[in-house]
């Protein structure tokens, strides 16, 4: 494994649980806090979402990840963004890190376009001042005509949320860009703007991971893919 | 805390901003809601002790003694209202991506605390109708004010992470915060009672707050200066006990909620 790694997992276990958490009594959790050394046996319920995962990607690199749904691509992502925390082993990644928020989450819908690309660009690490400047040129990447960028977005369609939220994502200064099955959304067109821009950002030097489905696409796109399956890496 | 938000801060803005925007699109009297409610409280009040129960409350005008409680009370309780949910509400963000997870329920303060400020402003001709003298003491205001906030939000921080894991905290709180009205001197003052009657209440920071704040604002009174430091350090450790929890269980939130 190379040292010089952007983004390292070392034998990452990643946990979770079928039960719905409401149900686990107050009494379990207290004398799970004194049960600590056990953390990494499974009981009642549980199950690995990730077996011991070893990653190491390189800055610039751009990476895909394929395999079937609920292979645990998107913890791996999410393992990334330090919104969630492995059992066992570590995560390091280094650089500020832009997930591209699935379609149009993270948007609230009584708020304007122009209203949610501040709030939007804020979560995802721009400053305020970033997206003053760069505020036309997210609007005119995503297509979206100027008089609905004061309409709430409750009234747009699929396709102007994900546009939006994908031309936000982009624009972000951040080293890492993680992209969930981004490609699926947008017409044929947008996509292909898409595809484009990710090859921008490549040649930008930035670090790209990207979930998806499209196989054919991905090979296209990136520089090497990882297979997952049942939260193991495989080899294929 | 402070060293944790700093990176952020323009995300904090945002969020306020976005949190008061929401609030008052498609309202029609927008930010007068924040005077409404505690003037029709204290019109309720005053109403129900003048005809209906006959107790002499204080030696201050009715109006004037429920609004000064009802202030920093609203203050507390909005301020609770709105971070209990801030975290669950905001499931999407949380899931999905990484930011220090106390933006959501302190930007639900800094909304209760525009309220609080809005409401205050009506506050000032009352004290001149009513011929209130106004002394320096009124200067203790600003410590109890920090003393006020550091509790809502260790309060909230506390609540709000509770209400992650166990959505009966938000059941909880409504009935809470009935108990804690009653259980703070808005509707009378601790002065007349005993004092085991009044050490009971003291448990309560608020009652502490509410009293104090009342003094020095038309009683023109100080605030005793070994209570005051011996309540800021029981707030203060219960402000460190609470941020700690929040901090702990913060990493597990989107994986629980």
């Amino acid at each position: 494994m190379s040292s010089d790694g952007i983004i390292m997992f070392n034998d990452v276990w990643k946990k979770y649980s079928t039960r719905d958490l409401f149900h686990k009594s107050l009494r379990e959790e207290i004398t799970d806090i004194f049960k600590r050394e056990e953390r990494e046996k499974l009981s009642d319920g549980e199950f690995w979402a990730l077996k011991s995962i070893n990653i190491s990607i390189r800055k610039g690199e751009c990476v895909g990840l394929f395999g079937p749904n609920g292979a645990g691509k998107t913890t791996v992502l999410k393992l990334i963004a330090s919104v969630t925390f492995p059992n066992q082993g570590e995560v390091a990644v280094s650089g500020r890190v832009a997930p591209l928020i699935s379609v149009g989450a993270g948007f609230h819908p009584d708020l304007t376009g122009r209203e949610n690309i501040y709030t939007n660009g804020t979560i995802i690490g721009m400053s305020i001042k970033e997206i003053r400047e760069k505020i036309e040129s997210i609007i005119d990447f995503s297509e979206i005509e100027e008089r609905f960028m004061d309409m709430p977005v409750k009234k747009y369609s699929n396709g102007m949320n994900a546009r939006l939220g994908f031309s936000i994502a982009v624009h972000s200064s951040a080293e890492i860009i993680l992209i969930d099955e981004i490609l699926a959304v947008g017409d044929e067109a947008f996509q292909v703007k898409c595809i484009d821009k990710i090859r921008d950002l490549k040649n930008n030097n930035k670090t790209i991971l990207i979930v998806s489905h499209n196989r054919k696409k991905m090979e296209e796109l990136t520089d090497r893919i990882l297979f997952i399956k049942s939260g193991e890496i495989i080899n294929s | 805390m402070i060293k944790r938000l700093l990176p952020y801060k323009d995300l904090f803005v945002v969020y306020v901003w976005r949190e008061f925007n929401i609030r008052y699109r498609q309202s029609y009297i927008g930010a007068l809601w924040a005077v409404i409610q505690p003037l029709s409280m204290m019109l309720l009040f005053t109403f129900v002790f003048t005809y209906l129960i006959k107790a002499a409350v204080s030696d201050y005008p009715k109006t004037i003694f429920f609004y000064s409680g009802l202030l920093p009370w609203t203050f507390f309780a909005s301020s609770v209202n709105y971070s209990l949910t801030s975290l669950t509400e905001n499931y999407s963000l949380i899931t999905k991506i990484y930011f220090p997870r106390e933006i959501l329920p302190l930007s639900g303060i800094v909304m209760a605390f525009l309220d609080y400020v809005i409401a205050s402003v009506i506050f000032i001709p009352m004290l001149f109708i009513y011929h209130i003298h106004i002394t320096y003491y009124i200067l203790w205001m600003l410590p109890l004010l920090v003393l006020l906030f550091v509790f809502t939000i260790s309060m909230s921080l506390l609540l709000s992470s509770l209400n992650v894991y166990y959505r009966d905290v938000k059941l909880a709180t409504g009935f809470l915060i009935q108990l804690l009205f009653f259980a703070s001197p808005v509707l009378y003052s601790i002065d007349n009672l005993s004092l085991n009657f009044k050490l009971i209440l003291f448990l309560n920071p608020m009652t502490f707050i509410i009293e104090n704040m009342r003094r020095c604002l038309i009683e023109g009174r100080g605030v005793v200066l070994w209570q005051f430091i011996f309540v800021s350090v029981i707030v203060a450790v219960f402000y460190y006990l609470c941020y700690r929890f929040f901090i702990k269980t913060e990493r597990d939130f989107a994986d629980v909620i």
